[in-house]
């Protein structure tokens, strides 16, 4: 039964493929979904724990733009794992846990003496001690492999993750680790924000920001370690990074970025044990991987705020609503110039006037038409021979809009050049685009400032909220 | 570190001077065979060296470990589709996946809010899983032996097939693959000298003097590629980092000019390669391991000791002059009436 | 030296804008050959982007700029930039020597190397700021004054005709200030056009002979004694124009607008 887990196996070339191989699909998700079997519970134990543990620790060195330490620490710890191994002659994970924690914290120490005393850049540093602690760890670890007691899994584990194997110390290890870290965001949730945030303040209102900095590298060093069996010595800095990653796009505020963290490397974790244990091949590692990658993609482009398909939508959106609005101004200032003598004007004088194709004005008159801010008639004066001219005439809402747009525009001239001593030729252009943006209470702050003014800067009329108001035409 | 009474090997093996150093050099056969690794060693600090200095300068250090990751599934990819280690389909598939994963990251990096480090630490990790879940999947038609991804194995190049253009047979694959992007990159410095200095110290100046610096940046960073897809089979994926970053940062406690510190991948190449094979001789371990254990080892030389900012000539420096006098800080500024 | 009928540098309307908030708000301005320009305005004006936005370091959202009447990106060999001290890094493994070569790349030519010529040019232009000394010196080693005597040898290396700093004498000792100031009259009197980004108002007056004050918007170009007023300073410095900036905050946020039309 134990057996079932062996499809969650990282690295089939190493491990027995035992998996029964007649379970179908279904069987065997069924056999994950009701937890029937206590490996699977073991390893839904161990992942979850592993997800929420590095999400959680994730959050904060990535805010922290700490994410590469997560990377490097995870290579760091090797010759620890070693070490460790070494001193207890097996896989006892206290005692490896102890040794990775010590190498761990020797790597950190390493960095910052480097970039105090010497003049290495953070990230040249930071490979300095990621290759080198990982060189010192490879080397023991095949001198280990070809002592006596040491065996094939004992590299493998590390560098790839086994989720088999995953004995109770494990997860008694993770969960140890787990509630430290869950105590950390808890208890010393405000500290850490501070410290993170400002370190000269905190220490100023008498934080022990050195103490919290060290608690900080021993929480990520445990999250690490024992992140490492399962997924192995690459993808923990995944863990770390991705979920908070994704955080970072939903929200801007600590606490909810550290709780999404959080619920996003347990789903992931989760969601990833499931898939590779329905698949017979499939390692747990790198699909846990996948699966936070999907989660982050998805929220980078279909968030319903920041996601960049809905920023691109927007701007279309806002494009054409400008487009829009130039064209009934375009309208309003064509019929302006035969002082509103008629009703409509043609497409051909929009076209004109836009400084547009016909196929373009056509376009752009159909919109208005779509929106009910025009309607389109055909000229009546003409003779049937010749092709008859469209017209265009607004529609009660339609003049509404365009006044309101027309005097904006105006006024925002108006302002620019008495208040601001814009040069003339100038005006057209910035007004165009603030006249968009501009709110109603600022458009009625600029007509007191300038004494409700009647006239534009080229002397053309304003009309005022009491024109649109009675539907001005009249 | 000798808790070991159940071994019958102690973890450091005794010391044998005759078996390191001579052995390996005894018949003719295996000078041969020693003497590929060696080589392939050297090679693959030079080049890696060389093109490291511009890399660490130009601070792109962590993206040359994110390409190196980056590659796995162009590699694995390339080895499933063509059922085999050919040249030219790895080194294609390797160097796309590679530059693909640097575009993902300086997009990801442009147009999202995440910050720099989290946009490498995201994408390289994310393509890494990609090609470790791929090899799992065709494990078997892979030929590719994970440990070797790792941290490679040098010891196995004279294994390689040859490599024969027209009938001539010029060697182990890996080995002349090496040899010629190290000639590319030594000729693609020297050539470009210039260019590659200007645009990595100041980019305005580069656009002012009317250099193509994007072109330039991504020629760097095809080079980059190709010099890790080549040198991965030797040391692994992990450790090429090291033979990037380690020549030039020991080199700068030696040296403050840039042709001196690109120069010293030379000598450095030879210490690493003959010192990493003495080393896991003795040690009977990884020679890609070793090899970095002895960068790091000229490392924390240079560091301690290096005339440039060395900790002990600072440590000698200050107590040589304890309290610079007013006069000695006024003198920095020479005032010419 | 070029005779040309156009004008150094030429910008119509420029606009640029940050994330939707205007920081340059159509800037026209002309500067004329051989004149020592200061531009000054209070923080976040706009100063460095102008200059950022002249040498294509930052994109533009409207408006033109014209160097010796051609595109900017036609005539940067005539330009000498020197940047602001931050932007630097000081860690970089070159000397003082080197990177006042840099400035004689341009007319070096790409495949060849630089000669002997160059060397003693760029010799003589670290003499003329009193570098010369410190000339196998690697850049970390230096003070704050010294930093920018390099980067002013290596825009005359350049042998430029329009130079554009970014406030040069910001951290920088009186003596060094005093020495920058002459080398820059020099240039002057070559016939060199200089614009100078500049942070102390209370020497503006002294230094320059044209100013021009910036506060996102032009306030006023033009000779120092008519520029240089109570008034135009006020508008500059002062904020009048409560307005023009709320809506400029508007323009980023688009939040009234949405609000309104929400409703319609």
């Amino acid at each position: 039964m134990a057996w079932a887990i062996l499809s969650l196996f990282t690295f089939p070339l190493h491990g027995e493929q035992i998996s029964a191989p007649s379970d179908s699909l279904l069987e065997r998700g069924y056999r994950f979904l009701t937890l029937s079997d206590e490996s699977v519970r073991m390893v839904l134990l161990g992942t979850v724990l592993m997800g929420l543990s590095c999400g959680i620790m994730g959050s904060l060195i990535v805010t922290r733009r700490l994410s590469l330490f997560g990377d490097t620490l995870s290579h760091a710890v090797l010759p620890g794992v070693a070490v460790g191994f070494l001193w207890s002659h097996s896989k006892d994970s206290w005692a490896i846990l102890a040794g990775a924690t010590l190498a761990g914290f020797l790597g950190v120490a390493l960095i910052s003496l480097l970039k105090k005393t010497s003049r290495i850049r953070q990230d040249s540093a930071l490979g300095l001690v990621l290759s080198g602690f990982y060189a010192l760890g490879i080397c023991m670890l095949t001198r280990i492999q070809k002592m006596e007691f040491g065996n094939q899994s004992g590299i493998d584990k590390y560098l790839f993750g086994q989720v088999v194997g995953l004995s109770s110390t494990d997860l008694w290890t993770m969960a140890f680790s787990f509630l430290l870290i869950l105590a950390l965001s808890i208890f010393l949730y405000k500290e850490m924000l501070v410290a993170g945030f400002d370190s000269e303040y905190a220490r100023s209102i008498g934080l022990p920001v050195d103490f919290l900095q060290y608690l900080l590298w021993l929480l990520l060093a445990f999250a690490v370690i024992t992140s490492l069996q399962i997924v192995g010595v690459v993808l923990v800095s995944a863990l770390l990074v991705i979920p908070a990653a994704t955080a970072t796009l939903i929200t801007d505020r600590m606490r909810p970025i550290l709780i999404w963290s959080g619920l996003l490397g347990c789903m992931a974790a989760a969601t990833g044990a499931f898939v590779s244990f329905l698949g017979s091949q499939l390692p747990t590692g790198p699909i846990i991987v996948l699966v936070s990658a999907s989660f982050f993609l998805s929220v980078l482009f279909f968030h319903h705020r920041n996601g960049l398909l809905f920023k691109w939508f927007s701007s279309r959106n806002r494009n054409h609503r400008i487009a829009l609005e130039n064209t009934l101004k375009a309208v309003y200032q064509e019929l302006e110039s035969i002082d509103f003598q008629k009703e409509s004007v043609s497409v051909g004088q929009l076209a004109k006037r836009r400084r547009a194709s016909m196929p373009q004005a056509h376009r752009e008159v159909s919109a208005l038409v779509e929106k009910q801010y025009a309607t389109l008639h055909a000229d009546q004066s003409d003779s049937p021979a010749s092709p008859k001219p469209v017209l265009i005439s607004l529609t009660p809402k339609g003049w509404g809009t365009a006044c309101r747009i027309v005097r904006n525009h105006r006024l925002w001239e108006l302002y620019l050049t008495n208040e601001a001593r814009y040069a003339a030729d100038h005006v057209h252009d910035d007004a165009e685009k603030i006249e968009h943006v501009l709110g109603e209470e600022t458009v009625r702050r600029i007509e007191r400032i300038l004494s409700n003014p009647r006239k534009d800067p080229h002397g053309k009329l304003i009309p005022s909220q009491r024109d649109i108001d009675r539907g001005f035409i009249s | 570190m000798s808790k070991n009474k159940k071994a019958e090997e102690p973890f450091i093996p005794d010391f044998d001077a005759v078996d390191t150093f001579l052995t390996p050099w005894a018949t003719q056969a295996e000078t041969a065979w020693n003497g590929q690794i060696v080589t392939m060693g050297i090679l693959v600090s030079l080049a890696c060296g060389l093109i490291g200095s511009f890399i660490v300068v130009r601070k792109l250090a962590l993206m040359g470990d994110a390409i190196s990751h980056g590659i796995l599934p162009g590699l694995a990819l390339a080895f499933i589709i063509m059922q085999s280690r050919a040249l030219f389909p790895m080194f294609f598939g390797a160097c796309l996946a590679g530059l693909l994963c640097s575009l993902c990251i300086e997009w990801l990096q442009k147009k999202s809010i995440l910050k720099p480090d989290a946009a490498l630490g995201l994408t390289f990790t994310t393509f890494f899983a990609f090609g470790v879940l791929l090899i799992s999947i065709y494990g078997g038609n892979a030929h590719i032996d994970p440990e070797c991804l790792l941290y490679g194995e040098i010891g196995l190049i004279p294994l390689a097939e040859n490599l024969s253009i027209a009938g001539i047979q010029l060697g182990s694959r890996p080995l002349v693959s090496m040899l010629v992007v190290t000639i590319l990159v030594i000729i693609s410095i020297i050539v470009f000298y210039k260019q590659l200095l200007v645009t990595s110290f100041d980019y305005t100046l580069a656009k002012t003097l009317g250099l193509p610096v994007t072109l330039i940046h991504y020629g760097l960073m095809l080079l980059l590629a190709l010099t890790i897809v080549s040198a991965f089979e030797a040391v692994g994926v992990i450790l090429v980092i090291s033979m990037l970053i380690f020549p030039s940062v020991t080199a700068s406690f030696f040296f403050t000019r840039m042709p001196a510190i690109l120069v010293s991948s030379l000598p450095l190449s030879f210490v690493y390669s003959i010192g990493g094979f003495f080393l896991a001789r003795w040690l009977d371990c990884s020679i890609a391991g070793a090899m970095v254990l002895v960068a790091s080892l000229c490392f924390g030389l240079g560091w301690g000791f290096g005339p440039k900012g060395g900790l002990a000539w600072q440590l000698f420096h200050r107590l040589k002059h304890p309290h610079p006098s007013i006069i000695e800080r006024t003198n920095q500024y020479p005032i010419k009436e | 030296m070029n005779p040309s009928d156009s004008k150094p540098l030429e910008i119509h309307d420029l606009t640029v804008a940050y994330q939707r908030k205007p920081v340059l708000y159509g800037v026209d301005l002309e500067v004329s050959e051989g004149t020592l320009t200061g531009i000054i305005g209070p923080n976040g004006a706009g100063k460095s982007t102008l200059i950022k936005t002249i040498m294509g370091m930052v994109p533009s959202n409207g408006g033109w700029v014209k160097i010796f009447g051609k595109s900017a990106k036609k005539s940067y060999a005539r330009v000498g930039y020197v940047p602001q001290r931050e932007s630097v890094d000081w860690d970089f493994p070159v000397s003082v020597l080197d990177v006042v070569l840099m400035g004689r790349y341009g007319h070096v030519g790409w495949l060849k190397r630089v000669g002997k010529k160059d060397r003693i040019i760029a010799g003589e232009c670290l003499e003329k700021v009193n570098m010369l000394p410190f000339a196998d010196r690697q850049i970390g080693k230096l003070s704050g004054g010294q930093q920018q005597r390099v980067f002013l040898a290596r825009a005359l290396a350049q042998e430029s005709d329009l130079y554009l700093m970014d406030e040069p004498l910001v951290g920088v000792d009186a003596v060094t200030e005093k020495a920058i100031i002459e080398l820059l009259r020099e240039l002057k009197n070559q016939g060199k056009t200089l614009l100078v980004v500049h942070h102390d108002l209370s020497t503006a007056k002294a230094y320059f002979d044209q100013l021009i004050l910036l506060n996102m918007r032009l306030i006023a170009s033009g000779e120092v004694e008519k520029t240089f007023t109570r008034d135009l300073l006020q508008k500059t410095y002062g904020g009048r124009l409560t307005i023009f900036t709320e809506v400029a905050d508007q323009s980023a946020g688009v939040r009234e607008y949405e609000k309104e039309t929400e409703s319609s």
